[in-house]
C-alpha cells in the first residue's frame, strides 16, 4: 500500500539533495571554524593574484618614468609602501570573506538541520 | 485578474512538463542574444563574427551550466579586443580576473547578471536589472550588477577609444594603455551607475522582505525612485551627460518587468489577510497570514464511455440516469445504439482567492470541491461522481 505522506516527504528530500542540499553537504562536512578557514585562504590567494596583477599594471602604465626614476627613489620606502597597501587590500577581503561564508556555514548547517529532521520523521514512518 | 492567474497556472504547467526541453532552448537562445549582441558591437574578428561559430557555441551552452554563457561571452570579448590591439586584450584580461577573484568568486550564482546587465545598457534599458535582482536576488546581487555596469564601461572605452588606438603606432604600448585605464578610471558616470544599482538592489531587497501590506509593489516604486534620485543627484554632482528621457523610460519599463516578476513570484490577495495571536509557554506570537492567488488551470478531459456501461443506463428507467456533470454534449442517441461516444469536459478552476460566477446548466448546478466534481441535480440531491471518473478511466 502507498504511503501519501512517505512519498511527499521522499519527493521534497530527493530534491533538496539534488539541488541546494548538495552543496550544503558538501559545507556540513566541515567544521565550522575548518569551512571558514579554507574559504579565507582562498580568498587570501585570490587578492594576492589581483594586488600582482594590478601593481603590474601601474607598472606598466607608467613604465618609462618608473624606469627613469628606479635609481633616484628610495626603494625601501616604496617597497613599504608597496607592502602595506597589500596587507590592507588582504585583510579587508578577509575580513569580508569570514563574514560572508559565517553566514553561509550557520546557514548551511540550518537547512541540513531541516534536512535530518525529516530524514528522522522518514524514519518513524517506516516504523510505524 | 483570474484569466491572467489562469494563464500563469498553464504557463508554469507546460514549464513544469517540459522542462527538460524548455530549459536548454532558453539558454540556447539567451547564448545566441548575447554572442550576437557582442559581435555586433565590437566584431574586430571576423573569425568569430561568423553565424556558424555563433550557433555551434550557442548550442553547446544549451547544454551546459549557465556559468558557460558567461564564460564565453567573456572569451568572444576577449579575443574582439586581441583583434583590435593587445593592449585593450590585456586591460580587458586584467578587469575580468579582478572582478572574477574578488567579486564574482562569491556569488558565482549571479554571473549570469554580469552578461546582461552590460547587454542591456547597450540597449538603454539597464534600469530593469537593479529592480529584477532586488525581488529575486539578495543584497549580494548589488555586487553582481556593479560588476556588470563596469563591464559594460570597459567595453564602451574600448569602442570609443579604438578609432585613436588603431591610429597609434605599435611602440607606443604604455600610451594605449594609459588612455585605456584613464577611460576607464576616469569614468564618472559608471561611478555614478554602480552606486545607484547597488543602492537600488538593496532598497528594494529591504522594502520587499518587510511586513506591510502590497510590499512588492512599494518596493519597485521605491526603487525606481531611488535609481532615479541617485543618478540624478550624480548627474548634477559630476556632469555625466545622462539623458533624463531615457532614465524615466527605462523607469517605466523597470515597473513593468518588476510588475511582472511580482505576479509570476508573489501574488497574494491582501483583502484576505488573516492577524493571529497566541502564546506559548515562551513565547507570544503575532502572525499575519496573507493568501496566496491561485487558480487551479482549466484543463479538458476526454471522457470514454464504455460500451458496457451505455447498455447499463439504457436499461435504467429515466428519472434514475442522471446525466455526468459538466457534459456540453450528450448524446442522446449512444444508449439506444450502443455505440462508443466520446464527450469533452471543461473543469471550471478550483475557487480559491478569485471569486468566480458559478455556472449553471439549466437545473444541474456544477460545484468544485477540493478539484473534484460534484453534481446537484433537479431535487437537490449532492453526488459525488468522483467514483466514475476513476471508474471511467
Amino acid at each position: 500500500m502507498l504511503n501519501e505522506e512517505r512519498i511527499i516527504l521522499m519527493t521534497k528530500m530527493a530534491s533538496y539533495e539534488e539541488n541546494e542540499g548538495k552543496k550544503n553537504m558538501a559545507i556540513g562536512r566541515f567544521f565550522r571554524g575548518d569551512y571558514v578557514t579554507i574559504q579565507v585562504l582562498k580568498s587570501v590567494i585570490c587578492a594576492t593574484i589581483a594586488y600582482v596583477v594590478c601593481f603590474a599594471l601601474f607598472i606598466f602604465y607608467d613604465f618609462e618614468t618608473f624606469m627613469q626614476d628606479i635609481y633616484k627613489m628610495d626603494l625601501l620606502a616604496f617597497a613599504k609602501n608597496v607592502l602595506l597597501y597589500y596587507v590592507i587590500t588582504v585583510v579587508v577581503y578577509a575580513v569580508l570573506t569570514y563574514i560572508i561564508y559565517l553566514y553561509r556555514y550557520a546557514k548551511a548547517k540550518k537547512s541540513l538541520k531541516c534536512y535530518y529532521n525529516n530524514l528522522k520523521k522518514l524514519s518513524s514512518l517506516y516504523n510505524e | 485578474m483570474t484569466g491572467l492567474l489562469e494563464l500563469r497556472e498553464k504557463i508554469k504547467s507546460i514549464y513544469s512538463k517540459n522542462e527538460v526541453f524548455i530549459l536548454p532552448v532558453i539558454k540556447f537562445l539567451l547564448a545566441f542574444w548575447v554572442l550576437n549582441v557582442i559581435n555586433g558591437k565590437l566584431g574586430y574578428m571576423t573569425r568569430l563574427d561568423n553565424m556558424a561559430v555563433v550557433l555551434i557555441v550557442a548550442l553547446f551552452c544549451s547544454f551546459m551550466p549557465t556559468g558557460f554563457i558567461t564564460l564565453f561571452a567573456t572569451l568572444f570579448s576577449l579575443l574582439h579586443m586581441y583583434a583590435m590591439s593587445l593592449e585593450a586584450a590585456l586591460v580587458g584580461l586584467v578587469v575580468y580576473m579582478l572582478l572574477f577573484l574578488l567579486f564574482v568568486r562569491l556569488a558565482p550564482k549571479d554571473s549570469l547578471v554580469v552578461v546582461l546587465t552590460p547587454i542591456l545598457c547597450s540597449y538603454g534599458i539597464p534600469y530593469v536589472m537593479p529592480i529584477a535582482m532586488g525581488l529575486i536576488g539578495t543584497p549580494a546581487s548589488a555586487v553582481s550588477v556593479g560588476c556588470g555596469v563596469v563591464v559594460y564601461y570597459l567595453l564602451q572605452t574600448v569602442l570609443v577609444n579604438a578609432p585613436t588606438i588603431s591610429t597609434m603606432g605599435e611602440e607606443e604600448i604604455t600610451a594605449k594603455l594609459r588612455l585605456l585605464i584613464d577611460g576607464m578610471l576616469d569614468n564618472k558616470a559608471m561611478i555614478v551607475m554602480i552606486a545607484a544599482f547597488a543602492i537600488t538592489v538593496i532598497v528594494v531587497y529591504l522594502i520587499r522582505r518587510m511586513s506591510v501590506d502590497y510590499s512588492w509593489s512599494i518596493a519597485i516604486i521605491a526603487g525606481v525612485m531611488t535609481n532615479l534620485v541617485v543618478l540624478l543627484v550624480g548627474d548634477l554632482i559630476y556632469d555625466t551627460n545622462m539623458s533624463v528621457v531615457s532614465a524615466i523610460l527605462g523607469a517605466v519599463l523597470a515597473i513593468v518587468v518588476g510588475k511582472i516578476i511580482e505576479f509570476f513570484r508573489f501574488c497574494v490577495d491582501y483583502s484576505r489577510t488573516e492577524k493571529v495571536q497566541f502564546e506559548d509557554d515562551e513565547y507570544y506570537y503575532y502572525v499575519k497570514a496573507v493568501p496566496k492567488m491561485t487558480v487551479a488551470a482549466p484543463t479538458k478531459t476526454v471522457k470514454k464511455i464504455n460500451a458496457q456501461r451505455s447498455t447499463a443506463a439504457a436499461t435504467r428507467s429515466p428519472q434514475s440516469s442522471a446525466r455526468v456533470s459538466g457534459q456540453n454534449t450528450v448524446d442522446n442517441r449512444q444508449s439506444a445504439t450502443n455505440r462508443r461516444s466520446v464527450t469533452t469536459e471543461r473543469t471550471a478552476p478550483a475557487r480559491s482567492g478569485v471569486n468566480r460566477s458559478q455556472t449553471a446548466y439549466n437545473q444541474h448546478r456544477d460545484y468544485m470541491n477540493n478539484g473534484k466534481s460534484i453534481t446537484i441535480n433537479s431535487n437537490n440531491a449532492v453526488v459525488d461522481d468522483s467514483d466514475d471518473y476513476e471508474e471511467l478511466f
